[in-house]
Protein backbone atom coordinates (compact mmCIF):
# COMPACT_ATOMS: atom_id res chain seq x y z
CA UNK A 1 0.00 0.00 0.00
CA UNK A 2 1.42 3.62 -0.66
CA UNK A 3 3.02 4.69 2.53
CA UNK A 4 0.41 6.99 3.93
CA UNK A 5 -1.72 7.06 6.80
CA UNK A 6 -4.50 8.97 4.64
CA UNK A 7 -4.38 5.80 2.09
CA UNK A 8 -5.34 2.91 5.07
CA UNK A 9 -7.90 5.62 5.95
CA UNK A 10 -8.99 5.85 2.39
CA UNK A 11 -9.61 2.30 1.40
CA UNK A 12 -11.41 1.67 5.05
CA UNK A 13 -13.68 4.33 4.12
CA UNK A 14 -14.17 2.82 0.82
CA UNK A 15 -14.76 -0.25 2.83
CA UNK A 16 -17.42 1.09 5.08
CA UNK A 17 -14.77 0.28 7.92
CA UNK A 18 -13.86 2.99 10.87
CA UNK A 19 -10.14 2.95 11.48
CA UNK A 20 -8.86 5.03 14.15
CA UNK A 21 -5.24 6.69 13.52
CA UNK A 22 -3.70 3.29 15.27
CA UNK A 23 -5.44 1.24 13.40
CA UNK A 24 -4.82 2.60 10.28
CA UNK A 25 -1.06 2.19 11.46
CA UNK A 26 -1.14 -0.90 12.67
CA UNK A 27 -2.98 -1.59 8.68
CA UNK A 28 0.03 -0.38 7.08
CA UNK A 29 2.51 -2.35 8.87
CA UNK A 30 0.62 -5.69 8.11
CA UNK A 31 -0.35 -4.78 4.13
CA UNK A 32 3.42 -4.22 4.09
CA UNK A 33 4.40 -7.88 4.67
CA UNK A 34 1.70 -9.25 2.73
CA UNK A 35 1.68 -7.47 -0.16
CA UNK A 36 5.38 -7.95 -0.25
CA UNK A 37 4.34 -11.76 -0.37
CA UNK A 38 1.74 -11.21 -3.01
CA UNK A 39 4.24 -9.08 -5.00
CA UNK A 40 5.48 -12.85 -5.59
CA UNK A 41 3.37 -13.07 -8.86
CA UNK A 42 4.92 -9.93 -10.38
CA UNK A 43 7.87 -12.75 -11.16
CA UNK A 44 5.18 -15.46 -12.72
CA UNK A 45 5.66 -15.15 -16.39
CA UNK A 46 2.20 -15.00 -18.36
CA UNK A 47 2.25 -16.64 -21.74
CA UNK A 48 0.53 -14.43 -24.23
CA UNK A 49 -2.93 -15.03 -24.60
CA UNK A 50 -3.60 -16.43 -21.22
CA UNK A 51 -7.62 -15.95 -19.94
CA UNK A 52 -8.08 -14.80 -16.46
CA UNK A 53 -9.93 -18.00 -14.42
CA UNK A 54 -12.63 -16.98 -12.57
CA UNK A 55 -13.35 -19.92 -11.05
CA UNK A 56 -14.15 -23.57 -12.17
CA UNK A 57 -17.75 -23.17 -13.76
CA UNK A 58 -16.69 -21.35 -17.08
CA UNK A 59 -20.18 -22.04 -18.13
CA UNK A 60 -23.14 -19.72 -19.66
CA UNK A 61 -25.43 -18.00 -16.90
CA UNK A 62 -27.74 -20.05 -14.98
CA UNK A 63 -31.16 -19.38 -16.05
CA UNK A 64 -34.76 -20.55 -14.83
CA UNK A 65 -38.30 -19.08 -16.22
CA UNK A 66 -39.65 -15.48 -15.10
CA UNK A 67 -41.81 -17.13 -12.84
CA UNK A 68 -43.11 -16.38 -9.65
CA UNK A 69 -42.69 -18.91 -7.13
CA UNK A 70 -43.01 -18.89 -3.45
CA UNK A 71 -40.39 -17.77 -1.26
CA UNK A 72 -39.79 -16.63 2.51
CA UNK A 73 -42.45 -14.37 4.35
CA UNK A 74 -41.23 -10.76 4.59
CA UNK A 75 -42.33 -10.98 8.64
CA UNK A 76 -39.74 -14.21 9.14
CA UNK A 77 -37.24 -11.79 7.26
CA UNK A 78 -37.56 -9.21 9.12
CA UNK A 79 -37.28 -10.78 12.25
CA UNK A 80 -33.64 -10.75 12.08
CA UNK A 81 -33.66 -6.69 11.53
CA UNK A 82 -32.30 -4.50 13.99
CA UNK A 83 -35.01 -2.33 13.48
CA UNK A 84 -37.88 -2.18 11.57
CA UNK A 85 -41.30 -0.82 10.78
CA UNK A 86 -44.16 -2.63 9.13
CA UNK A 87 -42.81 -4.29 6.01
CA UNK A 88 -39.25 -1.99 5.59
CA UNK A 89 -36.25 -2.12 7.45
CA UNK A 90 -35.44 1.08 9.58
CA UNK A 91 -32.22 3.34 8.87
CA UNK A 92 -30.53 6.62 10.04
CA UNK A 93 -31.43 9.49 8.07
CA UNK A 94 -29.15 9.15 4.91
CA UNK A 95 -27.34 12.45 5.59
CA UNK B 1 -18.26 -49.69 24.04
CA UNK B 2 -19.90 -46.44 22.72
CA UNK B 3 -22.65 -47.12 19.66
CA UNK B 4 -20.75 -43.71 18.20
CA UNK B 5 -17.14 -46.34 18.22
CA UNK B 6 -18.97 -48.05 15.03
CA UNK B 7 -18.46 -46.98 11.27
CA UNK B 8 -21.54 -44.93 9.81
CA UNK B 9 -22.38 -47.47 7.92
CA UNK B 10 -22.49 -49.93 11.13
CA UNK B 11 -24.76 -47.19 12.90
CA UNK B 12 -27.30 -47.19 10.34
CA UNK B 13 -27.43 -51.05 9.85
CA UNK B 14 -28.26 -51.43 13.53
CA UNK B 15 -30.95 -48.14 13.59
CA UNK B 16 -32.52 -49.49 10.85
CA UNK B 17 -32.85 -53.30 12.12
CA UNK B 18 -33.86 -51.77 15.30
CA UNK B 19 -30.50 -52.82 17.79
CA UNK B 20 -29.87 -49.72 18.41
CA UNK B 21 -32.42 -46.71 18.58
CA UNK B 22 -32.00 -43.33 16.99
CA UNK B 23 -32.01 -41.92 20.71
CA UNK B 24 -29.73 -44.00 22.02
CA UNK B 25 -26.95 -42.61 19.05
CA UNK B 26 -28.22 -38.80 20.32
CA UNK B 27 -28.13 -38.93 23.91
CA UNK B 28 -24.18 -40.84 23.79
CA UNK B 29 -23.92 -37.66 21.36
CA UNK B 30 -24.88 -35.51 23.02
CA UNK B 31 -23.59 -36.48 26.41
CA UNK B 32 -20.24 -36.57 25.02
CA UNK B 33 -20.85 -32.84 23.59
CA UNK B 34 -21.68 -32.00 27.26
CA UNK B 35 -18.81 -33.61 28.56
CA UNK B 36 -16.05 -32.71 26.42
CA UNK B 37 -17.26 -29.50 25.07
CA UNK B 38 -15.81 -27.28 28.09
CA UNK B 39 -11.90 -28.37 27.59
CA UNK B 40 -12.33 -28.52 23.69
CA UNK B 41 -14.71 -25.67 22.45
CA UNK B 42 -15.86 -27.56 19.34
CA UNK B 43 -19.17 -26.29 19.51
CA UNK B 44 -21.05 -22.60 19.51
CA UNK B 45 -24.52 -24.20 20.37
CA UNK B 46 -25.87 -27.40 20.56
CA UNK B 47 -29.63 -29.01 19.16
CA UNK B 48 -30.14 -30.78 21.97
CA UNK B 49 -34.11 -30.21 22.18
CA UNK B 50 -34.84 -30.77 18.33
CA UNK B 51 -31.81 -33.67 18.15
CA UNK B 52 -33.89 -36.21 20.91
CA UNK B 53 -36.97 -34.34 18.98
CA UNK B 54 -35.93 -35.85 15.64
CA UNK B 55 -34.47 -38.96 17.41
CA UNK B 56 -37.50 -40.29 19.05
CA UNK B 57 -39.97 -39.09 15.59
CA UNK B 58 -37.20 -41.71 14.09
CA UNK B 59 -37.66 -44.28 16.06
CA UNK B 60 -41.27 -44.38 16.02
CA UNK B 61 -40.70 -43.99 12.26
CA UNK B 62 -39.05 -47.58 12.36
CA UNK B 63 -41.26 -49.20 14.85
CA UNK B 64 -43.69 -48.65 12.35
CA UNK B 65 -41.97 -50.12 9.83
CA UNK B 66 -41.48 -47.46 7.40
CA UNK B 67 -38.48 -46.81 5.36
CA UNK B 68 -35.66 -44.72 7.03
CA UNK B 69 -32.39 -43.19 5.15
CA UNK B 70 -29.02 -44.08 4.78
CA UNK B 71 -28.29 -41.94 7.23
CA UNK B 72 -30.61 -43.31 9.71
CA UNK B 73 -29.89 -41.99 13.16
CA UNK B 74 -26.43 -40.80 12.75
CA UNK B 75 -25.74 -37.43 14.59
CA UNK B 76 -23.74 -35.12 13.07
CA UNK B 77 -21.99 -31.62 13.95
CA UNK B 78 -22.67 -29.18 11.22
CA UNK B 79 -19.75 -26.08 10.91
CA UNK B 80 -21.87 -22.65 12.10
CA UNK B 81 -21.42 -21.45 8.76
CA UNK B 82 -24.42 -23.31 7.41
CA UNK B 83 -27.55 -22.09 7.92
CA UNK B 84 -29.92 -24.43 9.98
CA UNK B 85 -33.50 -23.42 10.16
CA UNK B 86 -34.55 -21.92 13.55
CA UNK B 87 -31.19 -22.62 15.09
CA UNK B 88 -28.80 -19.46 15.93
CA UNK B 89 -25.87 -19.41 12.93
CA UNK B 90 -23.53 -17.33 13.55
CA UNK B 91 -20.37 -18.11 11.22
CA UNK B 92 -18.04 -17.65 14.22
CA UNK B 93 -18.73 -14.26 14.49
CA UNK B 94 -19.82 -10.91 16.84
CA UNK B 95 -21.64 -9.87 13.45
CA UNK B 96 -23.85 -12.89 13.39
CA UNK B 97 -24.11 -13.44 17.24
CA UNK B 98 -28.18 -13.76 17.43
CA UNK B 99 -29.19 -14.51 13.23
CA UNK B 100 -31.01 -17.46 13.27
CA UNK B 101 -31.93 -18.14 9.94
CA UNK B 102 -35.21 -18.52 8.35
CA UNK B 103 -34.32 -21.54 5.67
CA UNK B 104 -32.50 -24.65 6.01
CA UNK B 105 -29.10 -24.95 3.66
CA UNK B 106 -29.77 -27.50 0.44
CA UNK B 107 -27.06 -30.06 2.33
CA UNK B 108 -28.45 -29.40 6.01
CA UNK B 109 -32.11 -30.04 3.94
CA UNK B 110 -30.70 -33.07 2.20
CA UNK B 111 -29.04 -34.68 5.44
CA UNK B 112 -32.79 -34.55 7.46
CA UNK B 113 -34.37 -36.41 4.84
CA UNK B 114 -31.58 -38.73 4.84
CA UNK B 115 -32.06 -39.41 8.63
CA UNK B 116 -28.91 -37.44 9.92
CA UNK B 117 -29.69 -35.77 13.22
CA UNK B 118 -27.63 -32.20 13.78
CA UNK B 119 -26.53 -32.23 17.87
CA UNK B 120 -24.82 -29.05 17.38
CA UNK B 121 -23.25 -26.01 15.49
CA UNK B 122 -19.44 -26.41 15.31
CA UNK B 123 -17.06 -23.92 16.07
CA UNK B 124 -15.11 -22.02 13.37
CA UNK B 125 -12.51 -19.44 12.57
CA UNK B 126 -14.86 -16.06 11.54
CA UNK B 127 -16.15 -17.06 8.39
CA UNK B 128 -14.17 -19.19 7.72
CA UNK B 129 -11.22 -16.73 7.30
CA UNK B 130 -8.24 -18.58 9.19
CA UNK B 131 -6.36 -22.10 9.17
CA UNK B 132 -6.30 -22.22 13.04
CA UNK B 133 -10.02 -22.19 14.52
CA UNK B 134 -8.28 -18.81 16.76
CA UNK B 135 -10.26 -16.39 14.69
CA UNK B 136 -13.59 -17.44 16.56
CA UNK B 137 -15.97 -14.73 18.50
CA UNK B 138 -16.61 -17.93 20.35
CA UNK B 139 -12.68 -18.77 21.72
CA UNK B 140 -10.09 -20.90 20.14
CA UNK B 141 -11.15 -24.65 19.45
CA UNK B 142 -8.58 -27.05 21.24
CA UNK B 143 -7.27 -30.26 19.28
CA UNK B 144 -8.43 -33.13 20.84
CA UNK B 145 -4.48 -34.60 20.59
CA UNK B 146 -3.32 -31.75 22.36
CA UNK B 147 -5.01 -29.54 24.55
CA UNK B 148 -2.26 -26.48 24.23
CA UNK B 149 -2.70 -27.20 20.07
CA UNK B 150 -5.24 -25.64 17.41
CA UNK B 151 -7.20 -28.28 16.06
CA UNK B 152 -6.86 -26.61 12.26
CA UNK B 153 -9.13 -24.55 10.37
CA UNK B 154 -11.37 -23.13 9.42
CA UNK B 155 -13.74 -26.07 10.32
CA UNK B 156 -11.78 -26.44 13.36
CA UNK B 157 -14.82 -27.42 15.43
CA UNK B 158 -16.02 -29.64 12.75
CA UNK B 159 -12.90 -31.77 13.24
CA UNK B 160 -12.04 -32.28 16.55
CA UNK B 161 -16.20 -33.07 17.02
CA UNK B 162 -15.09 -36.51 14.89
CA UNK B 163 -11.54 -36.81 16.77
CA UNK B 164 -12.99 -36.51 20.15
CA UNK B 165 -15.62 -39.13 18.98
CA UNK B 166 -18.62 -36.35 20.31
CA UNK B 167 -20.15 -37.06 16.54
CA UNK B 168 -19.43 -39.40 13.73
CA UNK B 169 -19.84 -36.94 11.55
CA UNK B 170 -19.44 -33.51 10.55
CA UNK B 171 -19.81 -31.07 7.61
CA UNK B 172 -17.30 -28.38 7.50
CA UNK B 173 -16.58 -25.97 4.30
CA UNK B 174 -13.45 -25.98 2.48
CA UNK B 175 -12.26 -22.03 0.58
CA UNK B 176 -8.48 -22.76 0.82
CA UNK B 177 -7.73 -26.28 2.93
CA UNK B 178 -10.32 -25.57 5.55
CA UNK B 179 -11.50 -29.23 5.55
CA UNK B 180 -8.17 -30.77 4.75
CA UNK B 181 -6.16 -29.06 7.24
CA UNK B 182 -7.92 -29.76 10.06
CA UNK B 183 -8.77 -33.29 9.26
CA UNK B 184 -4.92 -33.81 8.83
CA UNK B 185 -4.38 -32.04 12.70
CA UNK B 186 -7.11 -34.15 13.99
CA UNK B 187 -6.07 -37.40 12.72
CA UNK B 188 -9.53 -37.60 10.79
CA UNK B 189 -10.68 -38.36 7.48
CA UNK B 190 -11.70 -34.82 4.99
CA UNK B 191 -13.13 -34.11 2.34
CA UNK B 192 -12.93 -31.31 -0.37
CA UNK B 193 -15.31 -31.79 -3.51
CA UNK B 194 -15.07 -30.75 -6.61
CA UNK B 195 -16.27 -27.34 -7.29
CA UNK B 196 -20.04 -27.31 -8.15
CA UNK B 197 -20.65 -31.15 -6.72
CA UNK B 198 -22.58 -30.35 -3.58
CA UNK B 199 -24.97 -27.19 -3.25
CA UNK B 200 -23.35 -24.11 -1.58
CA UNK B 201 -27.53 -22.59 -0.80
CA UNK B 202 -26.94 -21.83 3.03
CA UNK B 203 -23.17 -21.50 3.08
CA UNK B 204 -22.54 -18.18 4.54
CA UNK B 205 -20.72 -17.13 1.60
CA UNK B 206 -16.64 -16.43 2.50
CA UNK B 207 -14.95 -16.41 -1.76
CA UNK B 208 -17.56 -17.94 -4.02
CA UNK B 209 -15.45 -19.10 -6.85
CA UNK B 210 -13.35 -20.97 -3.89
CA UNK B 211 -16.07 -22.01 -1.36
CA UNK B 212 -16.71 -25.94 -0.89
CA UNK B 213 -19.31 -27.61 1.56
CA UNK B 214 -17.54 -31.09 2.01
CA UNK B 215 -17.76 -33.99 4.86
CA UNK B 216 -16.05 -35.14 8.03
CA UNK B 217 -15.47 -39.10 9.43
CA UNK B 218 -13.18 -40.89 10.86
CA UNK B 219 -13.22 -43.21 7.62
CA UNK B 220 -13.15 -42.46 3.52
CA UNK B 221 -16.13 -45.12 3.79
CA UNK B 222 -18.03 -42.73 6.00
CA UNK B 223 -17.28 -39.52 3.72
CA UNK B 224 -18.31 -41.52 0.53
CA UNK B 225 -21.50 -42.37 2.68
CA UNK B 226 -22.06 -38.78 3.44
CA UNK B 227 -20.69 -37.59 -0.05
CA UNK B 228 -23.95 -39.74 -1.88
CA UNK B 229 -26.36 -37.94 0.36
CA UNK B 230 -24.91 -34.39 -0.05
CA UNK B 231 -23.99 -34.69 -4.03
CA UNK B 232 -26.25 -33.02 -6.57
CA UNK B 233 -27.64 -30.64 -8.48
CA UNK B 234 -29.72 -28.16 -7.09
CA UNK B 235 -31.77 -24.82 -8.57
CA UNK B 236 -30.99 -22.92 -5.86
CA UNK B 237 -26.48 -22.76 -6.47
CA UNK B 238 -25.97 -21.44 -10.02
CA UNK B 239 -22.68 -22.83 -9.97
CA UNK B 240 -24.14 -26.43 -8.99
CA UNK B 241 -22.90 -28.58 -11.50
CA UNK B 242 -25.56 -31.00 -13.41
CA UNK B 243 -22.46 -34.15 -13.63
CA UNK B 244 -24.54 -37.55 -12.80
CA UNK B 245 -23.46 -38.38 -8.89
CA UNK B 246 -21.65 -42.06 -9.20
CA UNK B 247 -21.97 -44.69 -5.81
CA UNK B 248 -19.13 -43.17 -3.92
CA UNK B 249 -19.63 -46.59 -1.69
CA UNK B 250 -19.75 -48.85 -4.18
CA UNK B 251 -16.49 -47.16 -5.75
CA UNK B 252 -14.48 -47.83 -2.11
CA UNK B 253 -14.31 -51.38 -3.24
CA UNK B 254 -11.86 -51.27 -6.21
CA UNK B 255 -8.88 -52.13 -6.05
CA UNK B 256 -5.76 -50.04 -7.08
CA UNK B 257 -4.01 -52.38 -9.59
CA UNK B 258 -3.02 -50.17 -12.36
CA UNK B 259 -3.93 -46.48 -10.51
CA UNK B 260 -1.31 -44.17 -11.46
CA UNK B 261 -0.08 -41.42 -8.56
CA UNK B 262 1.58 -38.57 -9.46
CA UNK B 263 4.55 -37.65 -6.79
CA UNK B 264 4.81 -33.45 -7.59
CA UNK B 265 8.45 -33.18 -6.78
CA UNK B 266 7.59 -28.94 -5.52
CA UNK B 267 5.71 -30.67 -2.46
CA UNK B 268 8.87 -32.18 -1.22
CA UNK B 269 11.09 -29.43 -2.06
CA UNK B 270 12.42 -27.05 0.87
CA UNK B 271 12.54 -23.22 0.30
CA UNK B 272 16.04 -21.53 0.15
CA UNK B 273 15.64 -20.31 3.84
CA UNK B 274 15.06 -23.88 4.82
CA UNK B 275 11.36 -23.29 5.55
CA UNK B 276 8.87 -26.20 3.75
CA UNK B 277 7.76 -29.74 4.74
CA UNK B 278 8.71 -30.78 7.95
CA UNK B 279 11.11 -34.16 8.00
CA UNK B 280 8.12 -36.38 9.83
CA UNK B 281 5.69 -35.19 8.05
CA UNK B 282 7.39 -35.87 4.72
CA UNK B 283 8.62 -39.27 5.78
CA UNK B 284 4.83 -40.51 6.79
CA UNK B 285 3.89 -39.33 3.32
CA UNK B 286 5.95 -41.23 1.87
CA UNK B 287 5.66 -44.04 3.58
CA UNK B 288 2.30 -44.05 2.79
CA UNK B 289 2.76 -43.89 -0.83
CA UNK B 290 4.90 -46.67 -1.03
CA UNK B 291 1.76 -48.66 0.97
CA UNK B 292 -0.49 -47.68 -2.06
CA UNK B 293 2.56 -48.73 -4.60
CA UNK B 294 2.46 -52.11 -2.33
CA UNK B 295 -1.35 -52.02 -3.04
CA UNK B 296 -1.09 -52.18 -7.03
CA UNK B 297 -0.70 -48.41 -7.86
CA UNK B 298 2.22 -46.72 -9.83
CA UNK B 299 3.91 -43.39 -8.81
CA UNK B 300 4.73 -41.15 -11.80
CA UNK B 301 6.70 -37.85 -11.46
CA UNK B 302 4.76 -34.68 -12.24
CA UNK B 303 5.06 -30.84 -12.15
CA UNK B 304 2.81 -28.58 -10.94
CA UNK B 305 5.44 -25.61 -11.70
CA UNK B 306 2.46 -23.07 -10.61
CA UNK B 307 2.49 -24.85 -6.93
CA UNK B 308 4.40 -21.83 -4.96
CA UNK B 309 2.21 -19.26 -6.50
CA UNK B 310 -1.18 -20.72 -5.06
CA UNK B 311 -0.94 -19.29 -2.16
CA UNK B 312 -0.41 -15.65 -2.98
CA UNK B 313 -2.73 -15.69 -5.70
CA UNK B 314 -5.27 -16.78 -3.05
CA UNK B 315 -4.71 -14.11 -0.95
CA UNK B 316 -5.35 -12.02 -3.80
CA UNK B 317 -8.67 -13.56 -5.01
CA UNK B 318 -10.49 -14.90 -1.84
CA UNK B 319 -9.81 -11.45 0.06
CA UNK B 320 -11.35 -9.63 -3.41
CA UNK B 321 -14.40 -12.28 -3.18
CA UNK B 322 -14.68 -11.77 0.45
CA UNK B 323 -14.50 -8.00 0.44
CA UNK B 324 -17.90 -8.14 -2.04
CA UNK B 325 -19.49 -10.76 -0.09
CA UNK B 326 -19.31 -9.28 3.23
CA UNK B 327 -20.55 -6.17 2.24
CA UNK B 328 -24.09 -7.09 3.10
CA UNK B 329 -23.45 -7.17 6.91
CA UNK B 330 -24.13 -3.54 7.32
CA UNK B 331 -26.46 -3.42 10.44
CA UNK B 332 -29.47 -3.12 8.41
CA UNK B 333 -30.40 -7.11 7.91
CA UNK B 334 -28.30 -8.88 10.43
CA UNK B 335 -29.24 -8.73 13.67
CA UNK B 336 -26.10 -6.65 15.13
CA UNK B 337 -26.20 -2.82 14.52
CA UNK B 338 -24.00 0.06 16.25
CA UNK B 339 -25.58 3.36 16.73
CA UNK B 340 -24.81 6.66 14.69
CA UNK B 341 -26.15 9.55 13.59
CA UNK B 342 -26.60 8.86 10.01
CA UNK B 343 -26.08 5.75 7.49
CA UNK B 344 -22.63 5.87 6.40
CA UNK B 345 -21.84 6.14 10.00
CA UNK B 346 -23.82 3.46 11.23
CA UNK B 347 -22.58 0.89 8.35
CA UNK B 348 -18.59 1.85 9.47
CA UNK B 349 -19.51 2.00 12.95
CA UNK B 350 -20.85 -1.58 12.92
CA UNK B 351 -18.94 -3.23 10.85
CA UNK B 352 -15.52 -2.15 12.52
CA UNK B 353 -17.15 -3.32 16.29
CA UNK B 354 -18.82 -6.62 15.20
CA UNK B 355 -15.79 -7.93 12.59
CA UNK B 356 -12.70 -9.80 14.12
CA UNK B 357 -9.00 -8.41 13.21
CA UNK B 358 -8.62 -10.96 10.65
CA UNK B 359 -12.03 -10.33 8.40
CA UNK B 360 -11.43 -7.10 8.81
CA UNK B 361 -7.82 -7.43 7.33
CA UNK B 362 -8.98 -9.38 4.75
CA UNK B 363 -12.17 -6.81 3.57
CA UNK B 364 -9.15 -4.04 3.36
CA UNK B 365 -6.82 -6.74 1.67
CA UNK B 366 -9.69 -7.71 -0.97
CA UNK B 367 -10.90 -3.84 -1.18
CA UNK B 368 -7.13 -2.03 -1.94
CA UNK B 369 -6.50 -5.10 -4.63
CA UNK B 370 -9.92 -4.12 -6.31
CA UNK B 371 -9.67 -0.36 -5.97
CA UNK B 372 -8.70 2.13 -8.76
CA UNK B 373 -5.89 3.92 -8.16
CA UNK B 374 -4.32 1.08 -5.98
CA UNK B 375 -3.26 -2.19 -6.80
CA UNK B 376 -6.64 -3.39 -9.31
CA UNK B 377 -4.62 -4.79 -11.67
CA UNK B 378 -3.53 -7.25 -9.40
CA UNK B 379 -6.56 -9.15 -9.41
CA UNK B 380 -6.76 -9.45 -12.92
CA UNK B 381 -2.98 -11.62 -12.47
CA UNK B 382 -4.24 -13.25 -9.81
CA UNK B 383 -6.61 -14.45 -12.13
CA UNK B 384 -3.97 -15.29 -15.07
CA UNK B 385 -2.05 -17.19 -12.64
CA UNK B 386 -4.71 -18.61 -11.54
CA UNK B 387 -5.41 -20.17 -14.86
CA UNK B 388 -2.13 -21.21 -14.84
CA UNK B 389 -2.36 -23.03 -11.81
CA UNK B 390 -5.39 -24.83 -13.41
CA UNK B 391 -4.07 -25.60 -16.96
CA UNK B 392 -0.62 -27.22 -14.93
CA UNK B 393 -3.33 -29.37 -13.36
CA UNK B 394 -5.00 -30.66 -16.82
CA UNK B 395 -1.47 -31.57 -17.96
CA UNK B 396 -0.81 -33.72 -14.56
CA UNK B 397 -3.74 -35.64 -15.17
CA UNK B 398 -3.03 -36.55 -18.68
CA UNK B 399 -0.51 -38.45 -17.38
CA UNK B 400 -2.18 -39.69 -13.93
CA UNK B 401 -5.38 -40.52 -11.90
CA UNK B 402 -4.58 -38.87 -8.97
CA UNK B 403 -1.65 -36.52 -6.90
CA UNK B 404 -0.57 -37.58 -3.39
CA UNK B 405 1.38 -35.43 -0.88
CA UNK B 406 1.27 -33.66 2.06
CA UNK B 407 -1.71 -32.12 3.16
CA UNK B 408 -0.19 -29.41 5.68
CA UNK B 409 3.46 -28.71 5.77
CA UNK B 410 3.43 -29.43 9.61
CA UNK B 411 1.24 -30.88 12.23
CA UNK B 412 -0.57 -28.83 14.66
CA UNK B 413 1.15 -25.79 15.74
CA UNK B 414 0.58 -24.62 19.09
CA UNK B 415 -2.21 -22.26 20.20
CA UNK B 416 -0.91 -18.80 19.85
CA UNK B 417 2.26 -19.47 18.08
CA UNK B 418 1.42 -17.71 14.37
CA UNK B 419 -1.00 -15.00 16.10
CA UNK B 420 1.39 -11.74 15.43
CA UNK B 421 2.24 -13.50 12.36
CA UNK B 422 -0.68 -13.39 9.97
CA UNK B 423 1.74 -14.43 7.01
CA UNK B 424 3.18 -17.52 8.57
CA UNK B 425 -0.63 -18.82 8.97
CA UNK B 426 -1.45 -18.31 5.63
CA UNK B 427 1.36 -20.59 5.08
CA UNK B 428 -0.56 -23.48 6.46
CA UNK B 429 -2.38 -23.62 3.24
CA UNK B 430 0.66 -24.16 0.37
CA UNK B 431 -0.59 -27.61 -0.29
CA UNK B 432 -4.19 -27.28 -0.22
CA UNK B 433 -5.49 -23.70 -1.72
CA UNK B 434 -4.20 -25.08 -5.29
CA UNK B 435 -7.20 -27.49 -5.79
CA UNK B 436 -10.04 -24.55 -4.48
CA UNK B 437 -8.19 -22.37 -6.88
CA UNK B 438 -8.81 -24.98 -9.89
CA UNK B 439 -11.99 -26.47 -8.47
CA UNK B 440 -10.72 -30.21 -8.04
CA UNK B 441 -11.53 -32.46 -5.46
CA UNK B 442 -8.69 -33.07 -2.40
CA UNK B 443 -8.44 -35.55 0.21
CA UNK B 444 -7.11 -35.51 3.82
CA UNK B 445 -6.47 -38.69 5.34
CA UNK B 446 -4.40 -40.04 8.59
CA UNK B 447 -1.21 -41.81 7.26
CA UNK B 448 0.78 -41.55 10.96
CA UNK B 449 1.75 -39.64 13.93
CA UNK B 450 4.95 -37.51 14.16
CA UNK B 451 7.98 -38.39 15.80
CA UNK B 452 8.39 -35.31 17.55
CA UNK B 453 4.97 -34.39 18.79
CA UNK B 454 3.33 -37.04 18.56
CA UNK B 455 0.67 -35.52 16.34
CA UNK B 456 -1.67 -36.74 13.41
CA UNK B 457 -0.18 -36.76 9.32
CA UNK B 458 -2.67 -36.29 6.97
CA UNK B 459 -1.71 -37.60 3.44
CA UNK B 460 -3.32 -35.58 0.66
CA UNK B 461 -4.51 -37.22 -2.69
CA UNK B 462 -6.26 -34.62 -5.60
CA UNK B 463 -8.22 -36.01 -8.71
CA UNK B 464 -9.60 -34.44 -11.50
CA UNK B 465 -12.87 -32.73 -11.58
CA UNK B 466 -15.40 -34.67 -10.56
CA UNK B 467 -13.12 -37.90 -10.10
CA UNK B 468 -14.53 -38.38 -6.35
CA UNK B 469 -14.83 -41.70 -6.97
CA UNK B 470 -10.64 -42.20 -7.18
CA UNK B 471 -10.35 -40.37 -4.31
CA UNK B 472 -12.62 -42.66 -1.88
CA UNK B 473 -10.99 -45.80 -4.13
CA UNK B 474 -7.68 -44.97 -3.29
CA UNK B 475 -8.38 -44.02 0.35
CA UNK B 476 -10.45 -46.95 1.16
CA UNK B 477 -8.00 -48.82 0.14
CA UNK B 478 -5.62 -47.60 1.67
CA UNK B 479 -7.84 -47.86 5.06
CA UNK B 480 -8.36 -51.24 4.88
CA UNK B 481 -4.47 -52.38 4.84
CA UNK B 482 -3.75 -49.61 8.00
CA UNK B 483 -5.51 -48.61 11.42
CA UNK B 484 -4.18 -44.99 11.54
CA UNK B 485 -7.97 -43.55 11.12
CA UNK B 486 -9.21 -45.98 13.80
CA UNK B 487 -6.46 -44.46 16.49
CA UNK B 488 -8.61 -42.34 19.33
CA UNK B 489 -7.05 -39.10 21.54
CA UNK B 490 -7.56 -40.45 24.86
CA UNK B 491 -9.91 -37.34 25.84
CA UNK B 492 -12.14 -39.26 23.60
Amino acid sequence: MPDSKTSAQKIASLARIELNDEESAKVQTEFDSILNYIHQLDQVEIPDGTEPFFGATESTNAVRRDIVVPSTDREIILQNAPDSDGEFYRVPPVF
Amino acid sequence: MSVLDNSIEQLVQQVSAGEVTASQCVDESISQLKAQNPTLNAFVSDCEEAARAEAAAMDAKIAAGENVGPLAGVPIAIKDGICTKGQRTTAGSKMLENFVPPYDATIVQRLRAAGAICIGKANLDEFAMGSSTENSFFGVTKNPWSADCVAGGSSGGSAAAVAAGISPASIGSDTGGSIRQPASFCGITGVKPTYGRVSRYGLIAFASSLDQIGPMARSAKDCAILMNVLSGHDAKDSTSARNDVPDFVADCDQNLKGLRIGICKQYFENEPDGSGLNENVRSGVMAAIEQLKELGAETVEIDLPHTRYAVPTYYVVAPCEASSNLSRFDGVRYTSREQAKDLIGMYSKTRKVNFGDEVIRRILLGTYSLSSGYDHELYKKASQVRRLIKNDYDAAFEKVDLIAGPTVPTTAFKIGEHAKDPLAMYLADVFTASANLAGVPGISLPCGFSADDGLPIGLQLQANMFGESTLFRAAHQYQTQTDWHLKRPQSS
